[in-house]
């Protein structure tokens, strides 16, 4: 059974394969890139004659074409409304906003305090840092007996 | 989070029912907003850890980088898909933004999720649009192999991973990220830990891809429609480097000793992808295997899992995600006049596209990590740590770098220098849509010279 259906099975496929895929699976995009490709146009015979008899070039119907769209006063607006998005919004503004966060975990601050607790140890004549974190005069231990 | 979800959401209704002439001003205007608005994810709190947005998804510095670079590519990809297909009918043309739409959604609870199935299934639910993205809007009747290589290879990895995902929650008996990093499972080294510590990382593996399991990604590449491979070098490949650091830190202290095979596997593969792009005839294969070859360095700072190498691999991450997503639409400008990625066809653009050309240059610098660029500092930071755990990876990681350097060379010159074919003589003049999109990508990466801590991660 199985032999049979192998055997069968080339011819099978092309038949419930064939109307099926080569309208609905294939693409359909008229660019030249997909025309020009050979199993879309072995497939799409008809329509690869009509993407070739009709090389329109946009800048013969459009001087100022941004690559947006076919009707010009749609390329314009979208230009602008890329570029006030792009550019202005997200570029310009987002970038003003990401500079002036926060100090993430106070970095710049505790460096910028660092830096004023040096100059005023040196000034006084202080070393930059002292031995003890705590001062040791102030610091109240148990009396020694108590540990017994 | 809702707050970029939401509208991300509306992008949807926007796509269905804006009117066929102003489809693409409307979508890329609203998503260029979404994009706007996700950079307030990077006011986070003082707090290194988590922000719990709500008890489902959440961000913490490590996912913030990613999440923003989806928002951002999606105005990208609406951008760099439109001129060719806008000639196509117009349900097909919202049929395809909206699954564009969908991607975005996915990778966004992907990024976001705080427990790991929700992250599971999101990681697998980006694989339908970009299934249907390749397979159906691709330019050749290889896409369909190349479909099902991607499926193939994507779900073989990650299937070991749902079942180890569900032994972990029989175990501790939670999958939230907010609370397993308190109570990690304890490995002791059986067989049957190593088995699940292998299914925990191979669905990842696959994803980035470790050399070895590459194959699906270059013919994934080629065949995309320009949006396909933006996204998947960009982002997709980004969510397997994300998921291995989730999944790591769980991981000890197994790790320590079985990741190093994946570890020279991974600086191996580096070199002989790299040297693979040395003999490309193909240019978006060229641009395919040079991902491969900077993910291989991801895995290796990954799984060496010192701050260093984590905080190079997500800077790594983010900048590639720029540049070869730069790169990408730069072979698209090349292959929408040309029609051909052949690379001894496309010859000595630069008399013809001077400003293209700067593009061209300024994102193989970036390719090739030149100093002030954040692949540099990326690279160094994983190099660096994998020098200190063993000097001789130094000969693997300078050689990778030396062939990056070659080849993204090659690439240039090739396209841009040299005489003109006559086949190219009348190619259309570049669009302000083209020189905007690629500026959009070059942009933040020059910008992100300026303040990487950004992109550092969890160790700043």
């Amino acid at each position: 059974m199985a032999a049979r259906f192998l055997r069968i099975w080339p011819t099978w496929s092309r038949v419930r394969l064939g109307p099926v895929s080569g309208a609905r699976l294939v693409s359909q995009t008229r660019s030249p890139a997909a025309a020009e490709s050979a199993t879309v146009s072995d497939l799409k015979p008809a329509e690869h004659k009509a993407v070739k008899s009709a090389p329109v070039s946009m800048y013969d119907k459009n001087k100022d074409y941004h690559g947006f769209h076919s009707d010009p006063h749609v390329d314009k607006w979208n230009m602008r409304a890329a570029f006030f998005f792009g550019i202005s919004v997200a570029i310009v503004i987002g970038s003003a906003f990401i500079h002036y966060l926060p100090d993430h975990g106070m970095r710049l601050w505790a460096r910028r305090e660092a830096e004023r607790v040096i100059k005023q140890r040196e000034a006084q004549g202080l070393p930059v840092m002292d031995e003890y974190y705590y001062d040791p005069s102030k610091i109240v231990l148990p009396p020694v007996e108590e540990e017994d | 989070m809702l707050k970029i979800l939401i509208p991300t959401l509306m992008l949807l209704p926007t796509t269905w029912l804006s009117s066929p002439k102003w489809l693409w001003t409307t979508t890329t205007a609203q998503s260029l907003m979404i994009a706007s608005l996700s950079l307030t994810w990077l006011k986070r709190s003082a707090e290194p850890g988590w922000l719990t947005l709500n008890s489902y998804l959440a961000i913490d510095p490590l996912s913030t980088p990613l999440l923003v670079l989806t928002c951002w590519l999606l105005p990208l990809m609406i951008m760099a898909s439109q001129n060719h297909i806008s000639p196509e009918p117009i349900n097909r043309q919202r049929m395809y933004i909206s699954l564009l739409i969908s991607l975005q959604v996915f990778l966004i609870m992907a990024f976001g999720a705080t427990e790991i199935i929700l992250f599971y299934v999101m990681f697998e639910a980006t694989l339908i649009p970009t299934l249907a993205i390749i397979t159906r809007w691709g330019n050749q009747a290889e896409r369909l192999n190349a479909g099902t290589y991607f499926l193939f290879y994507t779900l073989v990895g990650s299937l070991p991973l749902l079942i180890a995902l569900l032994i972990l929650q029989k175990d501790v008996g939670t999958l939230s990220m907010l609370l397993i990093q308190y109570s990690p499972p304890t490995l002791l080294p059986s067989w049957t830990n190593k088995i699940w510590w292998a299914a925990c990382l191979l669905a990842f593996l696959v994803k980035m891809p470790l050399y070895g399991i590459h194959l699906w990604l270059p013919k994934a590449h080629v065949e995309a429609p320009i949006a396909g491979s933006m996204v998947l070098a960009a982002v997709l490949l980004k969510l397997g480097g994300y998921g291995m650091m989730r999944m790591v830190i769980l991981l000890d202290p197994l790790t320590k000793e079985l990741a190093y095979p994946f570890i020279i596997l991974a600086l191996w593969g580096a070199i002989m992808t790299g040297s693979t792009c040395l003999r490309q005839t193909d240019l978006k294969a060229l641009i395919a295997y040079s991902s491969v070859s900077h993910m291989g360095l991801v895995v290796g700072g990954i799984l060496i899992q010192t701050p260093w190498g984590f905080t190079g691999a997500i800077i790594l991450m983010i900048a590639h995600g720029l540049v070869s997503s730069a790169l990408f639409c730069l072979a698209n400008t090349v292959y929408e006049r040309t029609n051909t990625r052949t690379l001894l066809i496309t010859r000595g653009m630069q008399t013809l596209l001077p400003l293209t050309a700067t593009w061209w240059f300024i994102a193989s610098l970036a390719n090739l990590a030149l100093p002030p660029f954040p692949n540099l500092t990326g690279e160094m930071a994983i190099m660096a740590s994998l020098f200190y755990w063993s000097e001789w990876t130094l000969i693997l990681t300078g050689l990778a770098a030396l062939i990056t350097i070659i080849y993204t060379m090659y690439m240039f010159m090739t396209t841009q220098w040299g005489p003109v074919p006559p086949s190219m003589n009348n190619i259309e003049p570049p669009h302000s849509r083209e020189h905007l999109l690629i500026s959009l990508h070059l942009i933040p990466i020059l910008l992100l010279i300026l303040k990487p801590e950004l992109v550092w991660g969890w160790y700043y």
